[in-house]
């Protein structure tokens, strides 16, 4: 059978046909899907190596004795055990547990008084804003050196405030007592999450449309009434995702005890957290340093289904 | 329809060969390869804390290490980590990842001996080539009969004092007993210018007097074997006792809670009279503050009834047991601690680092700066932290989790010596089982 000549000048020539394969790679490639799934591969690797490995090899140190430089002993639950019969560790958990409630209740009607605020027009609006961001802008670590300043005792700006303006004759040790440790430590953590409150309300309260504010006005509601039965019940899903967030960032602070009293004194502000590294890095002992910064876990998952059960009704 | 191939389409290629040939690179440069037997390496990596000293540092890199690569051929690497707490994570974190660090200052050794190499002949070849070595520091280099580390120095913690107020309250000089330092103290304090001790969760200011206060009592953590917790004593009783007294009588509140860097700079605003300091506040005071300078003083703690005791805050050098070149690590450490570098590079610092061989004793250097003298009966009358226990890693569990340092500070801040005690020995009982 011979072959049209018209059908052989339209087979592609060797090279031609490398084209086409290449060019069907490259639609594949082009697809969504998959496209999609290559892009995604990165962040996805980022997230297992620096994210999901630590935590899984956190978990599995939690399980087992294991010290510095030397191998791994398994012992179960053990680890957990030692902790439940640890006072500083039980100390350490109420202290974490006083010092998110009462930030987060500090941040949270700060927050919604700085945003009310912040949504009124006045001079400088822009500029204030900008600057109420700082405490969430500057790094932990410079602003707590700075607040170890401000609580000092003879030189900090309070003290000397209190002194100049007659109330005492002598300033209180902020840093010194271990309740008023807690209370300094709360009032940095507040000072720094304002901002986060703040600015994600006043993204909330300018979602809320003036036709309702007016028909309450007409309605006979007063700035109070407003806000409480307009203002308010708009604002819940807002308050409820920040505060869940703040929850948990407030829960795992870590950089401000450490830098401004070491959990000191006599462990009256020491951390879950901050327990936790003192153990392991400290102590060597990341075994139950990990079975210490693991027993936070547990909190984070009941905040987690609060927060979805929620989001799911709404 | 056809879809045209868009220029975009070349861009996103570029960015996933781009990722690839990085991630690839990322990985075999974070590879820490061994070099192959018989090769003379290429460089070697050396970490210490950076010191208060400026000149100590510029000595290492403007001195020893050209001197070194000069000798050698070899490039020496200097890491330095801040002074201030951060070497134990950094050394820690090292020997996990086993990053590529050769040898280094270590600190608190006893968190990670096992991955330290024996350095037994030089540090013998030291000793013997430069006096012999101070017999504390063995309880801590020497373990299961190998030296893990060779001494280099001690950070000599003093108490650090206002001359010319301790004078005008009538104490030409310093109390040699602890009874002498509540009266002092209790006469400065009502004439404005109180002690400020560190009781807080710091690493060298707590320790160095509260301790030596412990064991100048009569009062032990740990009995020597290790095992036998003896906190529960009288004579902690008494120590707990003082500790409140001299809290309340001559020290300014903030200092229970205070962290290294606190009393320094309540020192350096002339807040209070005395503390418990290494010599970085002089130095300090010398350099931004000459009039406090002249009247800043150092002194030994004072003695109590089973003597004068002092804490040890020991500098040593070691070997990872990861070096791809053990050899080359140890000839470098050999190199440096030999008699022609190390006696200049302790000298460059006036002593700063209190070395932990005898041929030092009588060095001229001491006579430049006779404050730091005091430096060097420390090192006679210092102990480990942990003493009389071996320096293991329950030990250092004590002292990461400021056992003995909160039994003070819960006492001054208002609880009963038993209940500090016997929590105190709870927390004991957590650790040593």
């Amino acid at each position: 059978m011979s072959v049209n000549p018209a059908f052989e000048a339209a087979r592609p020539a060797p090279q031609a046909v490398l084209g086409g394969r290449s060019l069907r790679f490259r639609e594949w490639l082009e697809r969504e899907a998959v496209f999609s799934w290559i892009m995604l591969t990165p962040p996805l690797l980022f997230l297992v190596a620096f994210l999901g490995y630590p935590f899984l090899y956190g978990v599995y140190l939690g399980f087992v004795n294991r010290q510095v430089a030397q191998a791994s002993i398994f012992v179960g639950l053990g680890n957990f055990d030692k902790l439940w019969n640890d006072p500083i560790f039980w100390q350490a958990v109420w202290n974490t547990f006083k010092f998110t409630g009462a930030a987060t209740v500090l941040k949270l009607a700060g927050g919604l008084g700085m945003a009310l605020v912040m949504h009124q027009n006045f001079r400088l609006k822009g500029v204030t804003r900008a600057v109420l961001l700082l405490p969430f802008i500057v790094p932990t670590v410079l602003s707590t050196v700075a607040w170890q300043w401000i609580f000092d005792p003879g030189m900090g700006l309070i003290n000397r405030v209190l002194v100049f303006s007659g109330l005492v004759t002598q300033g209180p040790s902020w840093l010194g007592n271990p309740t008023l440790a807690m209370v300094s430590v709360i009032l940095v953590n507040t000072w720094r999450g304002l901002p986060f409150f703040g600015i994600t309300i006043l993204a909330g309260l300018q979602t809320i449309p003036t036709e309702l504010m007016e028909t309450a006005t007409i309605d006979g509601a007063g700035s109070w009434g407003r806000f409480r039965y307009v203002t308010l019940p708009l604002l819940m899903p807002v308050i409820f995702i920040v505060t869940t967030f703040s929850i948990i960032f407030t829960f795992f602070d870590f950089q401000l005890v450490y830098v401004l009293t070491g959990g000191g004194p006599a462990n009256a502000t020491h951390l879950m957290a901050t327990y936790a590294y003192s153990i392991s890095m400290g102590g060597g002992q990341l075994g139950l340093g990990s079975a210490a910064a693991l027993a936070m876990v547990p909190v984070l998952g009941i905040v987690l289904l609060l927060m979805s059960s929620y989001v799911r009704r709404a | 329809m056809v879809r045209t191939r868009p220029e975009e389409s070349t861009s996103r290629r570029d960015f996933l060969k781009v990722a690839a040939v990085g991630a690839a690179g990322a990985t075999v440069g974070a590879g820490w390869r061994p070099r192959k037997a018989g090769a003379k390496p290429a460089q070697i990596t050396f970490l210490r804390e950076s010191s208060y000293v400026k000149e100590f540092d510029e000595h290492f890199t403007k001195v020893l290490i050209p001197a070194y690569q000069k000798e050698t051929g070899i490039k020496l690497n200097y890491e330095i980590v801040a002074a201030g707490g951060s070497v134990v994570p950094r050394l820690v974190s090292i020997v996990e990842s086993k990053a590529p660090v050769d040898a280094a200052w270590v600190q608190q050794e006893w968190l990670y001996r096992e991955a330290l190499l024996d350095v037994s002949d030089i540090a013998e070849e030291i000793g013997k080539q430069q006096g012999g070595w101070y017999p504390e520091i063995k309880n801590l280099s020497v373990w299961e009969g190998k030296w893990k580390s060779v001494p280099f120095g001690n950070i000599g913690q003093t108490m650090v004092y206002r001359r010319d107020w301790f004078d005008q309250a009538g104490f030409t000089s310093f109390p040699d007993t602890w009874e002498q330092f509540l009266e002092a103290g209790t006469k400065l304090k009502k004439a404005g210018h109180p002690f400020g001790m560190s009781m807080g969760h710091g690493y060298a200011d707590n320790n160095s007097w509260l301790l030596p206060l412990l064991w100048s009592h009569g009062g032990e953590v740990v009995a020597k074997d290790g095992k036998t917790i003896h906190l529960d004593s009288n004579e902690t009783a008494r120590a707990v006792d003082y500790a409140r007294k001299l809290y309340k009588d001559a020290c300014l509140d903030d200092c229970v809670g205070w962290l290294d860097i606190h009393n320094n700079k309540a020192f350096l605003t002339s807040q209070i009279s005395c503390t418990n300091n290494a010599a970085s506040i002089l130095i300090s005071a010398k350099r931004d503050l000459p009039d406090m300078g002249k009247v800043i003083d150092h002194a030994l703690n004072p003695k109590g009834a089973k003597g004068r005791f002092h804490s040890l805050v020991p500098v040593t050098h070691g070997v990872f047991k990861h070096t791809p070149d053990p050899e080359a690590a140890k000839h470098f450490l050999r190199w440096l601690m030999d008699a022609k570098q190390v006696a200049n590079w302790y000298r460059s610092a006036q002593m700063y680092h209190a070395p932990f061989l005898h041929a030092y004793d009588k060095d001229p250097e001491w006579d430049k700066e006779p404050r730091f003298r005091a430096d060097l009966k420390v090192l006679e009358t210092g102990r480990l932290v942990n003493w009389p226990a071996p320096a293991d890693h329950k030990a250092g569990e004590v002292v990461s989790k400021w056992v003995v340092i909160d039994m003070f500070a819960k006492a001054c801040t208002g609880a009963p010596t038993k209940q500090v005690i016997a929590e105190a020995v709870t927390a004991l009982r957590q650790i040593y089982g």
